[in-house]
């Protein structure tokens, strides 16, 4: 009886070409439920990447440039470190005020850009833009307004800091 | 011994075919729920809320516990006639 058992090596290494390619119903079953559980692992893998890396915000004030560096209707790019870099947008408006955004798009993270001409900051992967002002979204795809930091001019300075009520 | 299996085998022929097309099928639900899970835990949006990440695997390892479970009701392979 045991003697007619297929052992596990000859299984794996088969001497057919058919039975090397051949992938029985029973095989993808255990291939889904493996899959299944690499699934699982990657939901556990968020969990532990947010208890172990948290995102914290900006703290403190952080010096960017000179205001004359950023001539009006223009946007200067920089980026503040922390456990993570992240890159933002600092733009003089027209008007003479100060903002400054982050720079990933909230849709898919795209860079988005001022453009001067409309007063508006778009995103050129999906034609999203939203409000230089507020960051909020006047149309497109993105989901949700730019988050924003709290620009602070002293002496000529530019500093950036967060909000303190966000 | 019993010729009960061979009996059930003659009054349903099929029923190895539909066992293992509804595991396969069950399978299938349940990854298509996993990435559904997965993907509303990496949305950006929901970084911040960390309630929703450990919600989303707690059911994403119960339904990769239930894919394992239910590989005990695959049915055998059977046995070639030449061998026999």
């Amino acid at each position: 009886m045991s003697s007619n058992k297929i052992p596990n090596w000859r299984s794996d290494f088969p001497i057919r070409d058919k039975e090397a390619i051949h992938v029985s119903r029973r095989e993808f079953a255990k291939f889904l439920s493996l899959f299944s559980g690499a699934l699982a692992l990657g939901s556990g893998a968020i969990v532990v990447k947010a208890l172990a890396f948290p995102e914290g915000k900006p703290e403190g004030e952080h010096f960017i440039c000179d205001d004359s560096e950023v001539p009006s209707g223009s946007m200067l790019q920089f980026e503040l470190g922390g456990n993570k870099t992240i890159p933002y947008l600092l733009i003089h408006l027209a008007d003479g005020e100060w903002r400054a955004f982050e720079q990933k798009c909230t849709h898919l993270s795209c860079a988005v850009h001022y453009v001067a001409e409309n007063d508006r900051i778009e995103c050129p992967c999906h034609k999203g833009s939203f409000n230089s002002r507020t960051g909020d979204v006047i149309e497109g795809p993105p989901p949700r307004p730019l988050p924003q930091l709290e620009v602070v001019r002293k002496e000529g300075k530019i500093f950036v800091r967060s909000f303190k009520n966000s | 011994m019993s010729d009960f299996r061979f009996s059930q085998n003659q009054a349903s022929p099929a029923k190895t075919n539909i066992i293992m097309a509804g595991i396969i099928f069950m399978l299938i639900i349940n990854i298509s729920v996993q990435t559904w899970l997965l993907f509303g835990a990496l949305n950006n949006a929901l970084q911040d809320n960390l309630f929703f990440a450990v919600a989303t695997f707690a059911g994403s390892a119960v339904l990769s516990l239930f894919s394992f479970w239910i590989l005990r009701f695959l049915p055998d392979p059977l046995e070639s006639e030449s061998k026999k």
